[in-house]
């Protein structure tokens, strides 16, 4: 058992196996001493099918990369709801809602949690798009390759501040 | 408080007493969940992992002489942060009992 069970750990992925494998082998032996091989292979075969995919999404879903995503997710969702008529607006909100989970997924776990930083959302995007007004309004007529750049901090700014609103009434909603 | 997942609560909460290795772990999570929850290989050091990355616990295999372990186990305790979060999660569980045996006329005494 033990044998088959060092070997199903392969379903694992990599770094996890190497970290945890030997622990996991030597937890399982000292279950079995405890508990005898029937009653313990049947919670094995439960614990595999239930951890191995979640362990395979959180390897690939790193808490250091969850926030670029929450963000990339709200600047698709603004551009599907400026462009994409009523479809893009479901898919918006759908955007919007994964980006939500996301974010609060990526959050480290404090006992005095309060507010979070979605105001450096919100700052950040009215900076920008003040920097932006600004910038075009002095330098008058942009350049072919300028608008590109202007449009795609204008999406960035919107991003930035639907973002902000998004977290900050998620945040009031958590401390609720 | 972003709410613990249910198996990072049984853990952090079974660490309040002190460090402990895996299987001493495992044992403690059934003795206070009173045999209802029995972790399996798999689930307890996928919690782990997520615990160790979340900075609620710390590895202290090291961190003392181990002279009276045979085995090479390795140890687990608390940070100060995560005792606070246990000590959160352990409030909030007792208020929430609290309040729902005022409507459970019907419920044991303690």
């Amino acid at each position: 058992m033990l044998s088959a069970y060092r070997a199903l750990l392969y379903l694992y992925p990599r770094e996890f196996r190497r970290e945890f494998g030997d622990d996991m082998v030597a937890l399982l032996r000292e279950q079995r001493a405890d508990e005898g091989t029937a009653r313990v292979a049947g919670r094995l075969v439960l614990d595999l099918v239930t951890t191995v995919p979640s362990s395979h999404l959180e390897a690939h879903m790193s808490r250091a990369s969850a926030p670029t995503l929450a963000v990339v997710l709200v600047a698709l969702a603004v551009v599907f709801a400026v462009v994409g008529g009523p479809f893009g607006l479901v898919v918006a909100v759908a955007a919007l809602a994964v980006a939500t989970v996301t974010w609060r997924r990526s959050q480290p776990i404090v006992a005095d949690a309060s507010g979070g930083r979605w105001w450096k959302f919100l700052a950040g995007g009215v900076g920008l798009l003040v920097t932006l007004i600004v910038v075009t309004t002095i330098t008058g007529e942009l350049p072919e390759g300028g608008w590109f750049v202007a449009m795609t901090a204008m999406f960035t700014s919107f991003a930035l501040i639907a973002t902000g609103i998004v977290l900050g009434i998620a945040s009031r909603f958590r401390t609720a | 408080m972003k709410q613990l997942p249910a198996a990072s609560m049984h853990l952090v909460l079974a660490l309040l007493d002190g460090e402990l290795h895996g299987y001493a772990l495992m044992r403690r999570v059934e003795e206070l969940s009173d045999g209802s929850v029995r972790m399996g290989p798999g689930t307890l050091y996928g919690t782990i992992n997520r615990l160790l990355a979340d900075g609620l616990i710390v590895e202290t295999t090291d961190a003392k002489d181990r002279a009276d372990d045979d085995e090479r186990r390795r140890y687990y305790e608390l940070t100060p942060n995560g005792r606070a979060v246990a000590i959160a999660e352990a409030t909030r569980l007792r208020n929430l009992v609290h309040r729902v045996a005022g409507h459970l006329p019907r419920i044991a005494p303690a």
